[in-house]
């Protein structure tokens, strides 16, 4: 058995051909261990999304090598992946992506459906987990009827429900507002401490970082080191210090995306500053 | 217990166009049925003399097997042959021609039967009057109604004047009716002299050794009077197959077409989904079982809509038109019911293409 659940090697992903080729994705590699969690951050455009789908096997590579618990992605075929997604990935998506027909439970049942789990069994099963996240009252609600925060629990529940080695989450937070935000990626954390379960979220919100053993920023399809990147204090970007704007305040230096958040910094610098936790 | 039926909630969430597609599809049935249904009532009534004469057999000129748009002709002596015949209880000629009875500016199309009174062929039931006298006729109510006569009236056909002497029920269907005058009025006015056009036949022994005891006896063709019923029916159905197959054809298009678009309007819509699902794990047979278990609802839940509304218009029809029964048969239902699976599976074939071309990963796009 592999000691990572995710073993992702010189990922490349092409698109296009001649003068409109794209290479989204450039020699990534990636190494998950189980009970880790990891958070990708970058700049719109950078490959977030293509990684995660190469990831999550549903987008091939075009070079490089993936391995999921072990098994080589590459090897299986075609037909085969759909099983293996089921049983062994779970997803969290930004806009939640409940089927809008179904039940909360409905929705968790599905997940198990998927992957062999029917009748009386998987809707005890989906019933119980939603108990175990607070949906007792909202079983048979709708996802029109669910607030934005018992929508990413389902989902959540979802995910977690045929115990998958890999939870991958895209942008698990940025619906919601800071409280449930925060009780979002506690359930992410839990996932990952108490079950194993390893953990790729890939966000532009800088609060997961206080749930992540390991942050890592993409830029251009490549992982760039996170020591060389600051975040700005006014919009709570993620900017790369080399070349960026910055400014000095009572001794520390302050980076920025633009030259406005810079100026409004400087304009009411204590107002900012202390959003910054450890400025360079 | 199967998972979760994710096609049935689907469909049915989108509840007025699932409707309005229901009830696209249940209309296209329904002129099927319909169109069945009264084609099935002519049918019958169109053989509603040979059913109800009381005949075992109906004997007729070699080769001729039918009354509708045939002619055929017996000289008395083959006749008294057949009387003769052992087994024979009774044998009864009449003769037979198609035309049209006349009063004032109203006009009855008719097939004329020419009987002997208080023999076999003759009106029956009689709900008004008696049977003819030399120079009278018997008439359909219905008919008579139309011709604006009653008993006592006087209609024209076969080039002179008669006296209505009484008024039958249940002999007048969407093409003609059925009116009787005496053998021998029949005969002096088309100058015939010897001749019938049918033998109807009472047997005292099995039909299939009389028709052949007869046959032989005879050179003539006998058949048995469902035999003669069912011969009469496939010559008018074969008449009307080519206008049945086109507006069956026709009304088979439309339900596809209402069907292949309500389904792909049902995938269009959910198309982030089926993304979802593909995702998650659904396989291209779960997906397909999905799309083809929306098909199956919206078509049986249409062909359910187009049975009852056919059995109402029935009902309906038998009150207020009496001349266009609307009968909707078994087999009818059967037959639909097979079109309908067929318009189903092929309407969901579009949107199961859709569905083959969603891509999983479009679920990370926003």
């Amino acid at each position: 058995m592999d000691e990572f659940a995710i073993r992702a090697e010189r990922l490349e992903k092409v698109f296009g051909e001649g003068v409109i080729q794209v290479r989204a994705v450039r020699g990534v590699d990636l190494e998950v261990r189980p009970g880790e969690v990891v958070l990708i951050m970058g700049p719109s455009g950078s490959g977030k999304t293509t990684l995660l789908s190469m990831l999550g096997a549903m987008l091939r590579p075009t070079s490089g090598r993936i391995a999921i618990d072990g098994v080589d992605l590459a090897a299986l075929p075609e037909s085969r992946l759909p099983e293996f997604r089921s049983r062994r990935f779970g997803f969290v998506f930004q806009d939640f992506n409940l089927l809008s027909a179904l039940s909360a439970v409905e929705n968790v049942e599905f997940a198990l459906n998927l992957a062999g789990v029917t009748g009386r069994r998987a809707r005890d099963r989906a019933k119980r987990l939603l108990l175990g996240f607070g949906l007792g009252e909202r079983l048979s609600f709708r996802p029109e009827k669910l607030s934005g925060g018992e929508k990413q629990r389902v989902a959540i529940a979802r995910a977690l429900v045929n115990e998958p080695a890999v939870i991958l989450a895209d942008e698990p937070t940025a619906n919601l507002d800071s409280k449930i935000g925060h009780e979002i990626a506690r359930l992410l954390r839990r996932a990952a401490t108490e079950e194993g379960r390893s953990v790729v979220i890939v966000s532009h919100d800088t609060r997961l970082k206080d749930i992540a053993d390991r942050v890592l920023w993409l830029e251009d399809g490549e992982f760039r080191s996170m020591t060389e990147m600051a975040t700005d204090p006014v919009c709570g970007m993620a900017v790369e210090r080399e070349g960026s704007s910055h400014f000095a305040h009572e001794g520390q230096t302050f980076f920025f995306c633009s030259a406005q958040c810079r100026d409004e910094f400087a304009a009411k610098p204590d107002r900012f500053a202390e959003r910054v936790a450890a400025p360079a | 217990m199967a998972g979760v039926p994710i096609g049935r909630r689907n469909l049915f969430s989108e509840r007025r166009r699932t409707f309005l597609g229901i009830a696209g599809v249940g209309v296209a049935l329904l002129m099927v049925l319909a169109l069945d249904g009264i084609f099935a009532g002519a049918m019958r009534e169109v053989s509603r003399y040979i059913d109800a004469s009381g005949a075992d057999l109906f004997v007729s000129q070699r080769g001729v097997r039918t009354m509708h748009m045939s002619s055929s002709s017996i000289p008395f002596a083959a006749v008294e042959r057949i009387r003769m015949l052992p087994g024979v209880r009774w044998a009864d000629p009449i003769l037979y021609d198609s035309g049209a009875v006349t009063a004032s500016e109203e006009r009855a199309l008719t097939y004329l039967i020419g009987y002997a009174p208080g023999r076999r062929g003759g009106p029956a039931p009689l709900v008004a009057g008696e049977e003819p006298g030399p120079g009278e006729i018997v008439l359909d109510e219905l008919a008579a109604g139309t011709l604006g006569v009653g008993v006592g009236g006087r209609v024209e056909t076969l080039g002179r004047s008669w006296r209505v002497s009484g008024l039958t029920t249940g002999m007048t269907n969407i093409v003609n009716s059925v009116s009787y005058v005496p053998f021998d009025d029949f005969a002096a006015a088309r100058g015939l002299d010897g001749v019938a056009s049918y033998v109807l036949v009472g047997s005292d022994v099995s039909t299939g050794v009389m028709v052949r005891r007869i046959e032989s006896a005879t050179g003539l063709t006998a058949q048995t009077r469902a035999g003669f019923s069912a011969e009469e029916g496939r010559r008018v159905k074969d008449m009307s197959t080519e206008l049945m197959q086109i507006m069956t054809f026709a009304a088979f298009v439309i339900g596809l077409a209402v069907i292949g678009l309500t389904l792909y309007a049902a995938i269009l819509s959910r198309q982030r989904e089926i993304g979802v699902m593909k995702a998650l794990g659904a396989r291209p047979g779960r997906l397909g079982r999905i799309v083809l278990s929306q098909a199956a609802w919206t078509v049986g839940a249409a062909l359910a809509v187009a049975v009852l509304l056919a059995l109402g218009l029935g009902w309906v029809l038998g009150r207020a038109a009496a001349t266009l029964p609307l009968v909707v048969e078994a087999s009818s239902v059967v037959r639909v019911a097979v079109a309908a699976a067929v318009l189903g599976a092929l309407g969901a074939l579009s949107p199961l293409i859709r569905v083959s071309r969603v891509d999983p990963a479009t679920v990370f796009r926003r």
